[in-house]
């Protein structure tokens, strides 16, 4: 039972602040709103057992991605963009107003529906277990698996990485400016 | 041996008779809604707890700074002045909520709240105890980096939202300052995992003991410089002194909460005491041993569990003590030498920690100092 709220909840946070980000006007609102579907991802990751995955994703996202597109937003001008993007739907029609929008979706929603209940029959769907399994620390088998079995996606991904990090501080680092007398 | 409360209870013959008795009585077994009331009971009391230490924070900081400054400090509310606490939240709930015209209200009122749930969800894996921590996750330290770096979104968005130049010179000061800091942080406590092999808190101060020979601290060269490196990047997390340029008084009035008023603000310095506790914390459970008392027998009884909690309090005040002392004692960093000392100083020397360990761990054996030394 706490597993069908827990799972609820994340599930309403998410989908809730994915609507939410989508609507709002403003950015940084947007970059919020995106902040707590993140959150609520988390929590989903923590009903289906996957401790370590949930925290990573709460460390990597939250401590570090969305700061940055804050802090990328603000730098940029936030809130600039809530005129522009008004702008840009009043003049343009092809942009759509909020009827077409609502109609689009309706219709998406009637056409995914009306295909689900058309292969139902065709597609047979996994079988879900009833008995919940007890809960296993996964740390010690993602960290085995990496080393082992997985270790050239690991070493590679870890090279790729390392190249981004020298990439960037080269990027930003200032340049020197030439003295003309030597 | 670590449990969270609602085993601890339950591992009580009287208690699990209790229980049963009440099943028995109600026609179904009621143990998980027992385990999660015993569980809702603790955290609640674990959050009045340590937001009343946070409280006291305040005054300490006042009654210390006086003491270092060769002041009296708050001496009129009650005796020595213990109760200026609740003197200071009557002010804070009573005074006017003021938020600025051009601010962006929706952050403005966020950004608060965001500082004091990052802070307040790191309660859950906090060890008081071998029977008193609220759960005992396999990831508890992972847990408590990850989630206490939503104070640095509540930090930079109590900046941005203000629309004050003052705040957005403080959010990004504070936000850029946690980022950073987090790495050398982290490697440390990585270090610490190494030693232990595991990463809940249970096991970390499981593996150590009640005396110093048995401490993390003492454990080799590398855990020894590490404790201070994680100690360095923890003040400068909590923007505590001397790394407190989000909220440099003389530069900044008072950086990202510049604009906020009474309960507003005080959330901020809740979040920041209280904070301050749990770092000093974290510090105690992976370096100085923890709660660990001696005798393993002792440990599991009632009084055994109140001696680890006042083990654990005590080492924790002491260091909360040195944070404070640090703070009225050093000047303020500037920001290009706040930058420098994280990326050049501390991060090499966490790396540099982080791999002493290791090896260490593969020569010695994973013996101690104390071990080598004196046991042959």
């Amino acid at each position: 039972m706490y597993v069908n709220i827990l799972f609820l909840t994340s599930a309403l946070l998410t989908v809730g602040c994915a609507v939410a980000m989508l609507i709002a006007r403003n950015i940084m609102h947007s970059c919020i709103f995106l902040l707590g579907t993140l959150i609520g991802i988390a929590g989903l990751y923590v009903t289906l057992g996957a401790d370590f995955v949930a925290v990573t994703q709460t460390m990597v996202y939250v401590g570090g991605i969305v700061i940055l597109m804050l802090f990328a937003v603000m730098l940029t001008g936030g809130k600039e963009f809530v005129s522009r993007a008004q702008k840009l739907l009043g003049l343009i029609p092809a942009m759509g107003n909020k009827w077409s929008f609502g109609i689009a979706f309706l219709t998406s929603f009637v056409f995914v529906l009306s295909q689900f209940v058309l292969i139902k029959n065709i597609v047979k769907g996994v079988e879900v277990t009833k008995e919940a399994k007890p809960f296993v620390s996964t740390v010690e088998e993602i960290g085995e698996l990496l080393l082992t079995d997985h270790v050239l996606a690991f070493e590679l991904s870890s090279v790729l990485l390392l190249g981004a990090l020298i990439g960037a501080a080269i990027i930003a680092r200032p340049r020197k400016e030439r003295v003309a007398n030597d | 041996m670590n449990t969270t409360i609602a085993e601890y209870f339950l591992s009580f013959d009287v208690f699990r008779s209790f229980v049963s008795r009440i099943s028995l009585w109600l026609g179904t077994d009621v143990t998980p809604f027992i385990v999660f009331m015993i569980f809702l009971l603790g955290a609640l009391v674990i959050t009045l707890v340590l937001a009343t230490v946070g409280g006291f924070g305040t005054y300490a900081e006042r009654k210390i700074s006086a003491d270092i400054q060769a002041r009296i400090g708050p001496n009129r509310v009650g005796p020595y002045g213990l109760f200026q606490l609740i003197a200071d939240g009557i002010k804070m709930v009573s005074k006017e909520d003021i938020a600025p015209k051009t601010a962006d209200l929706f952050l403005f009122y966020l950004a608060p709240f965001l500082a004091i749930f990052g802070v307040f969800s790191t309660f859950a894996v906090i060890p008081f105890g071998s029977g008193i921590t609220l759960t005992d996750l396999n990831v508890g330290v992972f847990y408590l980096v990850a989630i206490s770096s939503l104070v640095g979104v509540g930090v930079f968005l109590g900046g941005y939202a203000s629309n004050s130049k003052w705040s957005m010179l403080g959010g990004m000061r504070g936000a850029s300052q946690i980022i950073s800091y987090e790495i050398p942080v982290t490697l440390s406590i990585l270090a610490m995992v190494l030693l232990s092999g595991g990463m809940s808190f249970g096991q970390i101060v499981g593996s150590q003991g009640a005396f110093p020979h048995q401490w993390f601290l003492f454990h080799n060269p590398f855990s020894f410089i590490a404790f201070f490196v994680l100690f360095t990047g923890a003040l400068a997390e909590t923007n505590r002194a001397p790394f407190d340029l989000p909220e440099a008084e003389s530069e900044l009035v008072s950086g990202y909460h510049t604009e906020y008023t009474g309960m507003r603000f005080g959330l901020f310095a809740l979040a920041e005491y209280v904070e301050v506790f749990v770092v000093s914390g974290v510090a105690v459970s992976l370096f100085l041993g923890g709660y660990n008392v001696p005798g393993e027998e002792f440990g599991h009884s009632l009084a055994g569990q109140g001696a680890q909690a006042t083990v654990f309090f005590l080492k924790t005040c002491a260091l909360y003590y040195v944070v404070i002392w640090i703070r009225w004692t050093f000047p303020r960093l500037r920001v290009d030498q706040l930058m420098v000392i994280c990326w050049k100083y501390l991060t090499p020397i966490a790396i540099f920690n982080l791999v002493g360990c290791a090896v260490w761990l593969v020569v010695f054996d994973g013996k101690s100092m104390f071990e080598l030394f004196f046991h042959h």
